[in-house]
């Protein structure tokens, strides 16, 4: 920790650091996590995330059913306003009550009229984020009424008041042996709860009288079904089911969002919503209840029997207008099951205390802070990279990245420019809404324009970034750490170098490509480039390199769509010029390769065009591959593994992206076809993430999250002695260059190097 | 459905529900069979409670209702302190290893939720594949569209408290007897 000479920032509470609409609030709160809650964190989210590989794995149909839940999604809130109608005749055709609320002022109101009528003294409630959202424990209790929180993690957080750190199992950051701490205190026991199930006996105890003591039960609904009023409940304690069953009175909270057509489809989701987010094959408990129940309630001694009372109250709280919203409606198809939070490098190390607002936490959860509340609370939706590990989780395909990155944009433009910015601005080429905004997002999302002179500049510029007060510049002026090494300009570009290459002649070419000269390798790690234009040549491909255009990814890392946009347009139209030649498309850089692949599908305006261009583009290794394929030739027919400069033993390391655009395999596969012994990292990213680990405000979760996959590399090389570290990233090649202090190859280095003559 | 894609079903299911920490027991569907097995099942219980049925012969219902200390007909004083509960399952759900409960008859949601022991009898022809199974109308009549449903697979259980402990605030035990 680099937190010099102020008081620990263990003693910042999580509750006093939930807002972060102040930017101060979330470098103090990633200051606290990493200090105090990082290893509970990190141990959890990490162990859901490997059961959710399993899990969905063990569906067969696991993809078709995403589709079809995000189908069900979108019809839903396509039609929500009909929906509402059609609910609430199915929930008052059997005795029930609705009411939506449209503010969260109004749903308290509502439900304290109906603790009125009842003169309801306890309620216990199973958990709900959406009562979160809307504070209703504070206005329960601000009326008197005791609330007893029974899932037994809310049950934490209701003795220490903090918000929820995780939207599934909100107490994810304590520790066993922080609750056994926090028990003795609080309740002066000297009973040991020495084990969770001594801490589990002990609060199922206290809980046990309050089920049966209380006037009424309060649940959420993970989905609820319009044509029969059917809510879904899952849980794993049963506190849910007691909640909903004993007390005479069942008040449900849920968003309006969570309302889908008809009961039939609730299939679809209970083994996608427990694989995804818990990583189970089924939660303990999932409940499919259209109250008011047929069994009479529970009394016991001294208490009357009442008749049973159910009341649905759906949450507007502005989601109707993220209805309307261009980007920000995409948020209304989670089921928050908690699989972005889970895959989520940045948030394994830091949680939702950091990583999270008042109730939200997570990728998705800026979008939900923002719509639900301000744009300003969703201020730690700076902690998403955009590495887009969690699209391939989100069991209704969102694109988290893509809603950070715009909600990034928008509070670039209302947080307005910085000093430096405008001399930034209009000497580099950001669009006109994206000049506006601070200096250090200018700079990192213009990268190829300053990457540009300095690579004109080589000598100077080198010069310059290694001398300490060049860095200090950098670091006050762009935020750049100054503890991280730079990669030196190359002498020569991939351009230049390029065309001192010989061509190949007089052979018929097995195929045509041209290599994108992405900003990455073009300015920065060139003789990967030349080590790709070799390999290919010698395999009788007749290959190019592009002109040096950017492709958009640092813009649109930094929240300036715009620019993005412009150059994302530009570098389409150039690729189509060379596919139109009869050339496919091969890009380095991963991050660079997902933008074609993935993400333009947002940016160009022809979704045609991004379908022509996504077909046509390749990882460098994945397009050898599929060459070997067509040609019928055996790898070992190509490439030696007797002339590894580097052994036989590799660790590899594939880019998060390209991981997600599904171009990690075929390397993996090829180098074991060759005969490497390869041991794959399983993190789901470094840590780098492009620029973000070269910022100065995360550069220690950066870290944080790199330390795994230091940890991996020093097991895999335990037993066998050292692995040749092989990573496709340029920054994933920082990462381990800087942090093990060790030669980092490209894959198509490595190829290159086995090749037979 | 053919008799050796039952019988698949079947095993499918008795290794998933093992795997979330049931206790699994195949039982010939007789009532000597059923009571022996219950006996075994609830010893050291001092008070049961067993809900009605709708699926399961009645001959061998009324093997779990003539076992000891059945309450007859319990208080909700009783139902909170009871020993174990015995139900029978509305399906059973291969891939998930899943018991699937239907409210609504007298005493089923208290005896398959209040008491530290729940025992489930299910009839191996009411095992579906997949938890979807049940919201197809052409599947047990569509019944499982129009009831209250819980699926239980495995006992309670949190994460909460630091490592996995099994028995919260639902039963702490399952006990799944198949009836063949």
């Amino acid at each position: 920790m680099t937190d010099s000479g102020s008081k620990s920032a263990g003693t910042v509470s999580p509750r006093e650091v939930a807002n972060k609409s102040d930017r101060r609030n979330l470098l103090r709160a990633i200051r606290m996590t990493l200090e105090v809650q990082s290893p509970a964190i990190r141990l959890n989210t990490q162990d859901h995330n490997l059961r959710r590989y399993g899990a969905t794995g063990a569906i067969p149909d696991y993809d078709a059913l995403k589709d079809r839940a995000r189908q069900i999604k979108e019809e839903a809130i396509a039609k929500l306003p009909e929906l509402l109608e059609t609910l609430g005749s199915a929930v008052r055709g059997r005795g029930g009550h609705v009411y939506v609320a449209a503010t969260p002022e109004d749903a308290c109101r509502y439900i304290l009229e109906v603790c009125g009528k009842h003169d309801t003294k306890l309620v216990v409630k199973g958990k709900s984020m959406t009562s979160e959202e809307i504070h209703l424990n504070r206005a329960l209790e601000g009326a008197g009424i005791e609330v007893a929180e029974s899932d037994l993690a809310e049950f934490i957080l209701q003795l220490t008041d903090e918000q929820p750190s995780h939207i599934t199992a909100p107490a994810m950051h304590y520790s066993r042996e922080r609750i056994t701490a926090l028990f003795k205190r609080k309740f002066q026991t000297e009973l040991p709860l020495d084990s969770g199930e001594e801490l589990t006996k002990f609060a199922r105890r206290k809980l046990r009288e309050k089920f049966l003591r209380a006037d009424m039960g309060i649940t959420g609904a993970n989905l609820i079904a319009a044509d029969t009023g059917t809510i879904m409940l899952i849980e794993s304690e049963g506190n849910i089911r007691m909640s909903s069953f004993l007390p005479p009175v069942h008040i449900a909270v849920a968003g309006v969002e969570k309302i889908i057509s008809a009961r039939r489809d609730m299939g679809v989701f209970l083994e996608l919503v427990a694989a995804s987010g818990t990583g189970q094959k089924l939660s303990s408990y999932t409940s499919f209840l259209s109250p008011p129940l047929e069994e009479p309630s529970f009394a016991m001694p001294g208490k009357p029997r009442k008749p049973r009372e159910f009341h649905l109250v759906l949450i507007d709280n502005g989601r109707l207008r993220m209805r309307e919203d261009p980007v920000l409606h995409e948020a209304l198809y989670c089921v928050r099951c908690s699989a972005c939070l889970n895959a989520c490098p940045n948030f394994q190390v830091v949680g939702g205390h950091a990583f999270g607002g008042e109730t939200y936490s997570g990728g998705i959860g800026g979008a939900w802070e923002a719509g639900t509340g301000k744009l300003a609370n969703a201020r730690f939706s700076e902690l998403c990279t955009g590495c887009s590990r969690c699209v391939t989780a989100c069991p209704v395909r969102i694109d988290i990245p893509w809603l950070n990155e715009n909600l990034r944009e928008r509070l670039n433009q209302a947080d307005g420019p910085s000093a430096m910015s405008g001399l930034l601005a209009a000497i580099s080429s950001a669009e006109k809404t994206d000049a506006r905004i601070s200096a250090a997002r200018i700079f990192f999302g213009n990268y190829h324009f300053f990457a540009k002179w300095g690579a004109r500049l080589a000598s100077l510029s080198n010069a310059v970034v290694g001398t300490k007060l060049g860095r200090i510049a950098m670091e006050r002026w762009f935020g750049v750490d100054r503890r991280r090494t730079l990669p030196p300009f190359p002498e020569k570009t991939l351009v230049r170098a390029a065309r001192e290459l010989k061509p190949i002649k007089g052979v018929q070419p097995r195929a045509k490509a041209v290599l994108f000269a992405d900003v990455y390798t073009n300015y920065g790690l060139a003789q990967r480039g030349i080590a790709a234009i070799r390999l290919l040549r010698a395999l009788d491909v007749d290959i190019r390199v592009s002109e040096a255009i950017p492709e958009g990814r640092a813009a649109l890392s930094q929240g300036m769509i715009a620019t993005a946009k412009k150059q994302g347009m530009r570098a389409a139209a150039a690729v189509e010029a060379h596919i139109g030649e009869g050339r496919d498309i091969l890009v380095l850089e991963p991050s660079a390769l997902a933008m074609f692949r993935r993400d333009f599908s947002h940016l160009l305006e022809d979704k045609k065009q991004f379908e022509r261009i996504r077909a046509r583009t390749f990882e460098p290794v994945e397009f050898v591959s599929k060459l070997l394929g067509k040609s019928r030739r055996k790898a070992k027919d190509i490439f030696d593994i007797s002339r590894s400069p580097v052994g036989p033993q590799i660790f590899f390391h594939a880019h998060c992206q390209q991981r997600t655009i599904g171009c990690a395999a075929p390397t993996e596969a090829l180098l074991r076809e060759i005969g490497f012994d390869v041991v794959t990292s399983s993190v789901e990213c470094c840590g780098m993430a492009g620029s973000f680990g070269y910022k100065k405000d995360f550069y220690d979760v950066s870290m944080a999250v790199a330390a795994d996959i230091f940890e991996q590399v020093t097991a895999a090389e335990k037993d066998g002695g050292q692995r040749a570290l092989i990573a496709s990233g340029t920054s994933c090649t920082e990462q381990l260059r800087g942090g093990l202090n060790r030669v980092v190859m490209h894959p198509v280095e490595l190829l290159l190097a086995v090749l037979k003559t | 459905m053919t008799a050796k894609q039952s019988a698949t079903l079947a095993e499918i299911f008795v290794k998933n529900a093992r795997g979330a920490a049931a206790l699994v027991e195949t039982v010939e569907a007789s009532r000597g069979a059923v009571s022996e097995a219950l006996q075994k099942a609830t010893q050291g219980a001092r008070s049961i409670v067993v809900a009605n049925g709708e699926w399961v012969a009645p001959e061998i219902l009324s093997a779990a209702r003539s076992l000891p200390n059945v309450l007859a007909n319990p208080s909700d004083e009783q139902l909170a302190r009871a020993d174990a509960g015995i139900t029978e399952a509305f399906a059973g759900v291969a891939s998930s290893g899943s018991i699937c409960v239907a409210l609504g008859t007298p005493l089923t949601a208290a005896a398959s939720l209040l008491m530290p022991l729940h025992i489930v009898l299910l009839s191996a022809g009411r095992i579906v594949e997949r938890p979807r199974d049940l919201f197809d109308e052409a599947r047990f009549g569509g019944e499982g569209l129009r009831r209250n449903l819980v699926f239980i697979t495995g006992p309670s259980a949190t994460a909460d408290m630091g490592p996995l402990v099994r028995g919260v605030h639902g039963p702490h035990r399952l006990h799944i007897l198949l009836l063949e």
